[in-house]
């Protein structure tokens, strides 16, 4: 794509997010739109994260344990030491981190499956250490967790207390956009910079990477690092948004959704997760119609998908380029 | 002591088939059956409605499940995994396959099963007390034949030629075309084989343990656990993996049956710092 | 002549397995000095050994006095010691010219966060990665192909990319490994010129070659491994009539040992 039509792309996808939904839902009154967008924008920014765990080469379901103690930090942070939303956001951020960082270290020379495996444990063990804590208050979760407070710089609101809103749905759905498209474009970046050949560069071909002087173990730590840092993030405004937390608010599943938004938008692309999210989760959603059969006609679907386009829905792209 | 053993064991043997039937999978195609748990599930209900509701034999019921899983899934790797395998440019595609068919399973199994935990009637009366064990006869039979199970696996791989041939691909892919192994064949043989395996445990088990139609992911968590432990890819593998997983489900619930679910959590430390030493498990066979 | 790198007593063991048994010698300063022997001489090992991809289970290798042997690979390239690959291993689907760029990444000043952010460091290395990259290709014949994908190369350009991304490093100590395999007569006269040119252009060259003709004719030293161990190390001269290493070859032609 040439650099304008790139503008225009952009141009195109703000003004339909930031106002055309708006206009769309308040026209049709579809009032709930705004939560399944809200979660969809957050899904997308936990799975943005899964893909930068694929493109340094690994295969991460583990996901939605740093969505969950991202929760629980803020909601903690929140309920226990009356701290400002807006600063839980990247504390709960950068301790997911450090944690990653932490886990990382052992982990992340594992590879493929192995690696894979790993990081599913992960998430059970978070959901356990949630029930096991005292500070996380068990299996009863913490509960009605206040909406977020007005964000003020310099005494000037930019956002007012979610409390005096109308409907606060919408000040999420903007926060979760907001997000997902700061998040997006730092990935989009990445990518394009020179890390991101970098990461190309080991996910080809590690020993030459070595060879040319790049610290594998180091770019890992980092990548991982980042992708669990944007798994706190999501999970954190995602607490917010429902006002409670449990142990159970981030399993196993979503681990695993999280991963499969990847592949299905296409690992190739980095916009693929948003666009896996989307489908995956509107898909879903859309389906609840079917009742008993939801999830049967969802994952023929998935099956009847990975047999069309294995690679992928993004791929679509460069048939159309060939053809 | 005695009695944490003799539970140790009768777990391991169970776990240690459905790993097999796990490792073979992955040894054949480096694919991560997801849906291994909801073939145990399957078999178990298939069992169940042959021998519970239509009163036939035991044996014809887990024969039955076997042959139900076996044919699908051949059928899985013929349609399915062979078609995405070809096509995708990266390896782990066929993680999502596998995540689909898992899902597909649930949602089968859901809709002809419902939500009940289903039981049948025990296959033989009576409890062991001897030797400060208890331990319940149907129990005893399970594992026995689940023994007599992984000893006719051994000996199948090791003796007889489709056993030899997957066991060849398994080890290098190219080398055993070039020697003239019918690789589509084989691998769907051994796919076939390893859900057959994960169905007959489901059998055997819901004699003892019931089944529900939940318990599918969890099942396939513990069998990934196993292959972690273990190592994947290799017989021996698994069945270590298996047996230690159960050794140490027995050990955790009697020693930290005070502390809940503990022990799961102590496990999962376990693996992961002994992962950190040993990356491909036990006797893995490494990535890629 | 001083000695810029040294490998002594050098042991590595897989398992029951010897693949390399107490080898040592040294290397000089803009050297060309290639290690033969027969297959499973454990030349490849060795080669991995000195560049520091695998670790020995006893023995050291020093480059300018420091131990580099028990450095990660990618310090080890940092230091100037620097290895290709004999599997023409390159990134697959980059252009030519942008494989020679992202190996210029020893050469950074800039920090990742520089490169992510766009900063003026950053884009001044961008900017001198290009030109030298442009140098390095016309240095070795690839700057005609400089936009091709680098895995439709035919495998002699392979080979020069494989080179052109070990001098983007730049090295003190290039290791080739097996730089002539699967050339004809042409393509190998051309290849030992571009490797007399890299000597010509400051560096020290260690390779690992079958190709006798072509090893007699550029060599300035020959250390010959069998088994794991040297067993004759010498100039073309000396190696050609060496008693010792024409019994290790013993079947092969005369011609294919120079004779």
């Amino acid at each position: 794509m040439t650099k304008n039509k790139k503008i225009l792309a952009v141009a195109i996808f703000l003004l339909a997010v930031f106002f055309v939904v708006p206009l769309l839902i308040g026209a049709t009154g579809r009032k709930d739109f705004y939560y399944t967008l809200t979660s969809v924008a957050l899904l997308s920014i936990a799975s943005a994260g899964v893909w930068l765990t694929f493109y340094i080469g690994r295969i991460n379901i583990g996901q939605g344990a740093y969505a969950l103690m991202g929760g629980y930090v803020s909601a903690v942070l929140v309920m226990s030491y009356g701290v400002s939303f807006w600063w839980t956001l990247p504390i709960a951020g950068i301790l997911c981190a450090i944690a990653s960082i932490a886990i990382g270290f052992p982990i992340l020379r594992l590879r493929g499956v192995y690696f894979a495996m790993v990081t599913l444990v992960l998430t059970e063990v978070t959901r356990l250490l949630a029930l096991a804590l005292p500070i996380t208050s068990g299996a009863k979760g913490i509960t009605s967790i206040p909406l977020p407070g007005a964000l003020s710089i310099f005494g000037v609101t930019i956002v007012p207390d979610f409390a005096t809103m109308e409907n606060p749905r919408i000040a999420f759905y903007y926060l979760a956009v907001v997000l997902m498209t700061l998040c997006f474009a730092g990935m989009y970046r990445l990518v394009n910079s020179r890390i991101g050949h970098i990461c190309m560069s080991l996910q080809q071909n590690e020993e030459l990477a070595s060879s040319i002087g790049v610290n594998i173990a180091y770019l890992r730590i980092i990548a991982y690092a980042i992708s669990s840092f944007l798994g706190g993030i999501s999970g954190a405004v995602f607490v917010a948004a429902t006002q409670s937390v449990y142990p159970s608010s981030f399993t196993v599943t979503d681990s695993v959704n999280f991963m499969l938004n990847c592949f299905l938008g296409g690992l190739g692309y980095v916009f693929g997760p948003m666009l896996g999210t989307l489908v995956l989760y509107f898909g879903w959603n859309l389906l609840f119609e079917t009742g008993r059969f939801q999830l049967l006609i969802y994952s023929t679907l998935m099956i009847v998908l990975m047999l069309v386009l294995p690679n992928g829905i993004l791929s679509l792209r460069s048939l159309w380029k060939k053809g | 002591m005695e009695q944490v053993l003799a539970n140790g064991l009768y777990l391991g043997a169970q776990y240690a088939l459905i790993a097999l039937g796990l490792t073979l999978i992955f040894g054949l195609m480096n694919v991560l059956n997801f849906a291994h748990g909801q073939m145990y599930v399957l078999g178990g209900f298939i069992t169940y409605y042959v021998y519970g509701q239509l009163g036939l034999p035991f044996v014809l019921a887990v024969l039955a499940s076997g042959v139900t899983l076996a044919i699908i899934g051949g059928f899985m790797e013929r349609y399915l995994f062979r078609t995405v395998i070809k096509r995708s440019h990266r390896e782990e595609s066929t993680m999502l396959l596998a995540a689909a068919t898992a899902f597909f399973f649930d949602a089968v199994i859901l809709l002809m099963f419902g939500e009940k935990q289903r039981g049948v009637p025990k296959i033989v009366k009576g409890v062991f007390n001897d030797f400060g064990v208890i331990l319940p006869y149907d129990r005893i039979v399970v594992a026995i034949v689940a023994a007599a199970l992984i000893l006719g696996f051994i000996a199948f791989m090791k003796y007889t030629k489709p056993g030899r041939a997957m066991r060849a691909l398994a080890q290098d892919r190219v080398a055993a075309q070039l020697m003239g192994v019918e690789v589509d064949r084989y691998t769907m043989i051994g796919f076939a084989l390893g859900a057959m395996l994960a169905g007959v445990v489901g059998g055997l088990l819901v004699s003892i343990t019931g089944m529900n139609s939940g318990i599918g992911g969890p099942i396939s968590i513990k069998a990934f656990m196993m292959i972690m432990i273990g190592g994947a890819g290799v017989v021996g593998g698994a069945i270590a993996g298996g047996f230690i997983l159960g050794m140490m489900e027995s050990v955790g619930l009697t020693v930290l049956r005070e502390y809940g679910d503990v022990t799961y959590l102590v496990i999962f430390a376990t693996l992961m710092v002994f992962l950190s030493i040993r990356p491909n498990g036990l006797m893995g066979k490494p990535w890629g | 002549m001083t000695q810029i790198l040294e490998v002594k007593g050098m042991t590595k063991r897989f398992g029951g397995l010897t693949a390399v048994n107490d080898v040592s010698f040294v290397v000089n300063e803009r050297e060309i000095l290639s290690v033969i022997g027969p297959n499973g001489a454990g030349k490849s090992t060795l080669f991995k050994l000195i560049s520091s991809f695998l670790k020995p289970t006893s023995g050291e290798v020093t480059f300018k006095g420091q131990r580099i042997s028990n450095l990660a690979p990618h310090i080890s390239a940092r230091k100037g010691v620097v290895r290709t690959f004999q599997e023409t291993t390159i990134f697959r689907n980059m252009t030519v010219r942008d494989n020679v760029i992202i190996a210029h990444h020893l050469r950074s000043r800039a920090s990742l966060l520089g490169y992510f952010l766009g900063t003026k460091t950053a884009r001044q290395d961008e900017a001198a990665f290009g030109s030298s990259a442009d140098e390095i290709l016309e240095f070795l014949g690839l700057n005609t192909i400089a936009s091709e994908v680098a895995k439709n190369l035919p495998h002699g350009h392979l080979r020069a990319l494989g080179i052109a991304i070990g001098l983007a490093t730049n090295p003190t100590v290039l290791l080739l490994d097996e730089p002539f395999a699967g050339m004809n007569h042409d393509e190998t006269m051309k290849a030992v010129a571009m490797v007399r040119k890299l000597r010509d252009r400051g560096l020290t060259v260690l390779l690992v070659e079958h190709d006798m003709p072509a090893v007699m004719k550029i060599s300035d030293r020959i250390v010959v491994l069998n088994f794991g161990e040297k067993i004759a190390e010498g100039t073309p001269t000396e190696i050609q009539n060496n008693a010792k290493v024409i019994e290790a070859y013993l079947g092969v032609e005369d011609e294919a040992i120079g004779l």
